[in-house]
């Protein structure tokens, strides 16, 4: 048996047998013609171009039944590509000048553009490498004359555990829309993210990012895929393996349970009122939320809709976004954070490159250089806010100066569009992220310019104990029971309390179980989280006495680490209230 | 032939969508047109060639052009670019 570590980007849990799929890429030989067989070779493209064509589109319906009309730019660049006369015109060049098969033209072409790709910087460019590789290949395979489309993009023969380096953006899409694959285990998957999206939207498990699943994995292997966990287990010992069907059976109930605990109502059982809400990234995403439970939408996070370029940025384009979503979760609040970029590595390299990101040119201070695009994002939301539920979210603040200049910029953008008729009747609310620590400290200063805060607990567990908790040597060391962390927490809302203003939590704090357990016996009530986690958190609220919790929690202050405090309080709530904390789903 | 220089002001940059468009236009034109950035000089009709040039925001990019209605294609395309490819308000 063995365990694999990798990134669960999409609930649930499977086992199966696996599928290895090696990226089936035609072996293209240098095979000469002649002069004669030029038009013929150039026939055979025109029609691989057309059978393409065709594939694509069929793939595109496809996503848009499960998908909706955002389906598109899972493979827009692609069509955009087969229908470029040059590109082609490039092709049919190689076979008439090199008198070469079309299959090697259009391979030689294909390491051309890579190579032209591989030296770029700029990631987001970058990304497109994958787009063409795609097509091109997509182009080979429809060469041949029965032209079996990749093994990869066919359906897997029964239901399997698909094991891959990595897929195509089209793979993803036909795989998946084939509800036959159990679950997804890639070595890569980081880079783009319409896989882990497109899994999330189906509901099929899977854990990207694993390394090196694929030399780890045999096909007929038996593999389980544990995304609670974030583990792929190799050959599971008969013991482990009942323990996962435990798991699944418990997973499958929980499913059941789902749409039952949406309906109860937010309070635990001693009455005492919480909220939860959902983080989307995707527009898409606020059409389903609500049938998880989610009360509104607590972080949309817009950075998306800024480094796609399908969505492009303009006012315009964003006022229909944000409009979209918000009549979606009506009359539920929600809350645009504005763009948070500068620290992310998907990060054009539009800014200069800076030795500590993370301390760097990031979130409102790039924005009150580079105000324009800033404004823009301030506009389309307030036009949005038509419907009267839509609050803004600003990341990344540590002083008064920041958040008196973005109110200056609020109020120019306002007169712009009372100029322009454009303003509905209502202010948007502001609010700030609560994620370093200085920011904490300002709380009752801040409070005077600001109707809301909202707690980024990622981020202020990274600040405060100074750790990253991607760097593996270090990850351990980041913890949301650490001593200084409780404090904090305890000050954010005290001082919000003083303020007089409402305070919500959009870390991940919020959607696990004892951390959460731990925020709402601090006197916490509005979490934000990942859609699927919040039954689940909702259910072990709903188990609980308010008044028995904060009892428990209140005696945190005392411990001086961090591992009294979680060993305190997960004994103390297992004492109150038997399997609460039990990590299958299920209990909930 | 003839020549102009075109900043990028649109907030994406060269990316694919407005990398079609401005192959799609240059596609209209008789003229050969060449967009040279830095070091490189791709083809306007290529929309692949364009993609290569990876040229972000604030990016000078010159236009050239060499045929019968080389004057128009760069106006065209030079208004594309003023425009910020249509994609902003």
């Amino acid at each position: 048996m063995l365990r694999i570590k990798g990134k669960a980007v999409s609930p649930g849990i499977a086992m199966g047998r696996a599928q290895l799929h090696d990226v089936i890429r035609e072996v293209v030989l240098a095979e000469s013609i002649g002069e004669r067989a030029v038009e013929r070779e150039i026939w055979r493209l025109e029609n691989a171009v057309k059978k393409s064509r065709a594939q694509l589109k069929k793939i595109h319906l496809g996503l848009q039944k499960i998908m909706g009309k955002d389906a598109a730019f899972i493979i827009e660049t692609q069509v955009m590509l087969l229908g470029d006369s040059h590109l082609l015109g490039e092709i049919k060049e190689t076979i008439k000048g090199k008198l070469v098969k079309a299959e090697w033209a259009i391979h030689s072409v294909e390491k051309k553009y890579l190579e032209i790709f591989r030296a770029i910087p700029d990631l987001s460019f970058k990304a497109k490498s994958n787009d063409v590789s795609d097509v091109l290949n997509r182009l080979i395979s429809n060469l041949k004359r029965s032209a079996p489309v990749r093994a990869a993009a066919t359906a897997p023969p029964g239901p399997v555990i698909l094991v891959a380096d990595d897929i195509t953006p089209s793979e993803a899409a036909t795989l998946m829309s084939h509800k036959r694959l159990l679950g997804l285990v890639l070595n890569k998957g980081g880079e783009t993210s319409h896989t882990a999206i497109l899994a999330r939207t189906l509901g099929i498990p899977a854990i990207l990012d694993t390394g090196n699943a694929t030399e780890l994995i045999a096909s007929d292997d038996t593999v389980a895929l544990d995304s609670v966990r974030g583990e792929v287990i190799v050959q599971p010992t008969p013991e482990v393996a009942a323990e996962i069907g435990g798991k699944i059976d418990k997973f499958t109930l929980y499913k059941e349970r789902l749409k039952e605990l949406s309906q109860l109502p937010e309070l635990t059982r001693d009455g005492h009122q919480f909220h939860l809400l959902a983080n989307i990234e995707l527009p898409f995403e606020s059409e389903i939320v609500q049938s998880y439970g989610a009360k509104g939408i607590g972080l949309y996070r817009t950075e998306y809709l800024y480094l796609d370029s399908k969505a492009g940025i303009s006012e315009d384009e964003q006022y229909l976004v944000y409009k979209k979503i918000a009549q979606n979760i009506f009359p539920h609040p929600l809350v645009v954070r504005t763009y948070d970029l500068g620290r992310d590595k998907s990060e054009s390299a539009r800014s200069p490159r800076e030795e500590n990101p993370s301390l760097g040119l990031m979130a409102v201070r790039r924005f009150l250089r580079d105000r324009e695009p800033f404004k823009t994002q301030i506009k389309a939301v307030m036009r949005a806010n038509a419907s009267g539920n839509i609050r803004i979210l600003f990341p990344m603040v540590t002083e008064v100066e920041e958040v008196r200049a973005i109110r200056a910029i609020m109020a120019e953008a306002k007169k712009e569009l009372q100029r322009a008729g454009a303003y509905p009747k209502r202010d948007v609310q502001v609010g700030i992220m609560l994620e370093i620590p200085a920011a904490v400290r300002l709380i009752r200063h801040l409070g005077n310019d600001v109707d809301f805060f909202s707690v980024g607990t990622n981020d202020l567990i990274q600040y405060l104990l100074a750790v990253d908790r991607n760097n593996a040597d270090v990850a351990h060391l980041f913890s949301p029971f650490h001593p200084a962390i409780v404090h904090i927490l305890k000050e954010i809302r005290r001082e919000a309390d003083r303020a007089g203003k409402e305070v919500a939590v959009c870390g991940e704090m919020a959607g696990r179980r004892l951390p959460a357990l731990m925020l709402l016996g601090l006197g916490f009530a509005n979490f934000s989280m990942n859609a699927l986690a919040i039954a689940e958190i909702k259910g072990v609220f709903t188990r609980i006495h308010y008044s028995r919790l904060r009892r428990i929690v209140s005696r945190l202050e005392f411990f001086a680490t961090r591992g009294e405090i979680e060993g305190f309080l997960r004994t103390e709530l297992e004492k109150a209230y038997p399997g609460l904390l039990q990590e299958s789903q299920g209990s909930a | 032939m003839i020549e102009k220089k075109q900043q990028i002001i649109n907030k994406l940059g060269l990316h694919a969508r407005a990398a079609a468009k401005l192959s799609h236009l240059a596609n209209m034109f008789s003229s050969d047109i060449y967009l040279i950035y830095d070091e490189d000089k791709v083809n306007a009709k290529s929309l692949l060639g364009i993609l290569t040039l990876a040229a972000s925001v604030g990016s000078e990019i010159t236009l050239q052009a060499t045929g019968e209605d080389e004057k128009e294609a760069i106006e065209a395309i030079g208004g594309l670019f003023d425009r910020k490819f249509d994609e902003e308000s």
